[in-house]
């Protein structure tokens, strides 16, 4: 069982973050790490590959300029390799340019019987990277996945909605987002983290994927940040003096607000 | 070394992860609920799979030893010990014990007793066979050890005051004595027992002689926790013994004939101690430093900020003095480790001696920087405060350490 993991790494969000004035878009120059949303696919792939008997799992991931550390985390968690995409080109990469490379990225690994997302990054939040990857890898998707298991050459999926779940399947080779908090992703043993540093890490350049520039990056773009706003100001709420009907004046508010 | 690397942050921010969901929220349940470490312990080990590691370790060198008896044996030259595989790294140790000090000292107290002093006396001095009966399930703290030398009556003056004795009967030894401060003593299962062999004879020519006992030994009693000014996560208590009856196969090494009449096991001992105290510290003196000034950028008096007066600079500045020292001295055990160069005793005396007191002053200093909150229990600092005081006690006393660092310097 080959499973693909796409793993996106974010600045820190432990650090304070900061908006690029000339481009609107996050600064990226610090340290990157793993974004937490991907550690669930990482887990869930490490868990799938352990019940399937045996298999590796691969993570890909794109950066502008050549950065390891998140992908090093999902290493010493026990990913067996990872292809890295890495060009100044690819700095202000959309959604669509950055689900081309994460499928030429894809393309590079053989044997994939499966490619796992998380839902959204904690960074971009578009979420539509898993269905646009799909559609380029020209393969079925599931989203929203809670809970995965693979039997008879086919994906049975947990389908978080809002009443709960759908039970859902899918032919492998497919591509399967995962939802946050499924699984609980491991601490890198000690051993695993000696050993990440020599895994194979593919560090591939736009040319190597086959892509052009003007289809990456801020050249390929269809989208443009026109503005960055504050958020308004939080308004100020009602006061309601207790003269004896107060709770009667609480109800009627939540009512007109439809919460009971 | 000046910095730590890649692996090493990496390793350190994952064991600060751990800690900051399975511990610091637990922290009053440790300090103040007389709640065991051992198990978050344990939890910690398997969690990064230093259990396992330690287990590998173990098999390798125990494979080395028999090869090396076997070579003895038919009256060849031992093999040479093969240097610690590549890619050994003492920071794997020395980073949890700085990143659990930060929260909780106790805990490192009570696991290196366990894996450092009780594990590291038998696997030194023990059999082939005593090692695999005792050594493996204390390395990953499956069980828990207690190494017991000090008694009512002798703590720095430990051989000289010694009453705890092992007497010959038969083919086995009698023992008796009673043991205080023991840390782990409570629920340890494993006891490394350090005695006087009476054989009649002035007591000062006796031999040292080291047993290791199982809980629940016939005439074996633990003691419940005593209550201590800190390190409550870690339990420390009494031992008795009255008439534990022990065969030689409990006698550490399986002879009486021990190097220096057995005072240079318990020394070698000290020294891997000391130089685990200065870990301890700089974890205690960077959690107190970090907490100080993030106190000092908000607490506002007389209108600003107080890291805005130059007093409460001064105590900030000279808490970051030692904690760069005291990380050198970290630094540059960790590089001669990886060199295979050993510290010496008076060496891993200086650094124990520098440490626990930086330790103690920067703690203080915090409770001072904090006011009235620094008092309090609310605010991390009293109980880093109250821990750090004892690293200037165990492991020999700041004045032992004088000692030592002086007869070195002063050796013809």
């Amino acid at each position: 069982m080959n499973i693909v993991v796409c793993a996106k790494q974010i600045p820190d969000p432990a650090e304070p973050g900061e908006l690029d004035p000339e481009t609107k878009t996050l600064k990226r120059d610090g340290k990157l790490i793993l974004d937490e949303s991907d550690m669930y696919g990482v887990e869930m792939a490490l868990q799938l590959a352990d019940n399937a008997g045996g298999g590796e799992v691969t993570l890909v991931s794109m950066a502008p300029d050549n950065k390891v550390d998140g992908i090093r985390t999902g290493l010493a968690m026990g990913a067996a390799k990872a292809v890295l995409v890495s060009d100044p080109a690819l700095a202000g990469t959309d959604a669509l340019g950055t689900a081309k490379v994460l499928a030429a990225a894809v393309g590079k690994v053989e044997g994939a019987d499966l490619v796992l997302t998380a839902t959204e990054s904690s960074d971009g939040y578009t979420g539509t990277v898993p269905e646009q990857l799909a559609e380029l890898l020209g393969l079925p998707s599931v989203t929203f996945a809670k809970h995965i298991e693979i039997a008879d050459g086919k994906v049975k999926v947990q389908r978080q909605t809002d009443a709960g779940y759908d039970e859902v399947e899918c032919p492998l080779p497919c591509v399967v987002s995962v939802t946050a908090g499924v699984v609980e992703p491991r601490y890198p043993s000690f051993k695993g983290i000696m050993a990440a540093k020599s895994k194979p890490l593919d560090q591939l350049a736009l040319a190597d994927t086959g892509l052009e520039a003007d289809q990456v990056g801020w050249a390929g773009g269809g989208q443009e940040i026109v503005g960055v706003e504050d958020a308004p100001e939080r308004e100020a709420g009602e006061i309601i003096e207790d003269d004896g009907t107060g709770a009667e004046k609480i109800v009627a508010y939540l009512e007109n607000l439809k919460l009971v | 070394m000046f910095r730590w690397n890649d692996e090493q942050l990496m390793v350190r921010d994952a064991v600060r992860q751990f800690i900051d969901k399975e511990i610091r929220p637990h922290v009053e349940e440790f300090e103040h609920g007389d709640t065991p470490p051992y198990d978050v312990l344990r939890k910690l080990f398997a969690t990064f799979g230093m259990d396992s590691m330690a287990r590998d370790r173990f098999k390798r060198q125990i494979e080395f030893e028999r090869t090396a008896a076997d070579a003895v044996a038919r009256g060849e030259t031992p093999p040479e010990k093969p240097k610690r595989e590549g890619g050994f790294d003492p920071s794997m140790q020395m980073i949890p014990i700085i990143e659990l000090c930060r929260v909780s000292p106790g805990m490192v107290t009570a696991m290196g007793v366990s894996m450092g002093l009780t594990a590291a006396s038998i696997n030194s001095k023990g059999t082939i066979a005593q090692k695999e009966r005792w050594v493996p399930e204390l390395l990953t703290l499956e069980k828990i050890g207690a190494w017991a030398i000090t008694e009512p009556d002798s703590g720095s003056d430990a051989f000289g005051s010694m009453r705890a004795t092992a007497r010959r009967d038969g083919d086995e030894y009698l023992l008796n004595g009673q043991k205080t401060f023991i840390t782990n003593g409570p629920y340890a299962d494993t006891i490394v027992y350090i005695c006087k062999l009476d054989e009649g004879n002035d007591p000062a020519e006796r031999k040292i002689l080291s047993f290791v006992l199982d809980a629940g030994m016939e005439g074996l009693e633990q003691s419940k926790p005593l209550r201590k000014m800190g390190m409550h996560s870690s339990p420390t208590g009494m031992l008795f013994l009255n008439d534990v009856r022990v065969g030689r196969d409990r006698l550490i090494g399986e002879t009486e004939d021990v190097p220096a009449g057995g005072r240079s096991g318990a020394k070698d001992t000290f020294a891997m101690e000391r130089s685990g105290v200065a870990a301890m510290a700089l974890g205690v003196i960077s959690e107190c430093l970090d907490l100080s000034i993030d106190y000092a950028k908000n607490r506002v008096q007389f209108g600003q900020p107080i890291g805005q007066f130059q007093l409460i600079q001064e105590k900030l500045a000279r808490m970051e003095v030692a904690r760069l020292n005291v990380e050198n001295l970290v630094f540059r055990y960790i590089e001669m480790v990886q060199a295979g160069v050993s510290l010496s005793f008076a060496e891993a005396s200086a650094m124990k001696l520098y440490s626990a007191r930086a330790a103690t002053e920067v703690a203080l200093e915090a409770v001072q920087l904090f006011g009235g909150n620094g008092y309090m229990a609310e605010y991390r600092v009293e109980q880093l405060a109250r821990d750090a005081k004892v690293l200037q006690i165990y492991a020999g006393t700041d004045e032992q350490q004088i000692i030592a660092i002086a007869k070195d310097l002063l050796r013809e």
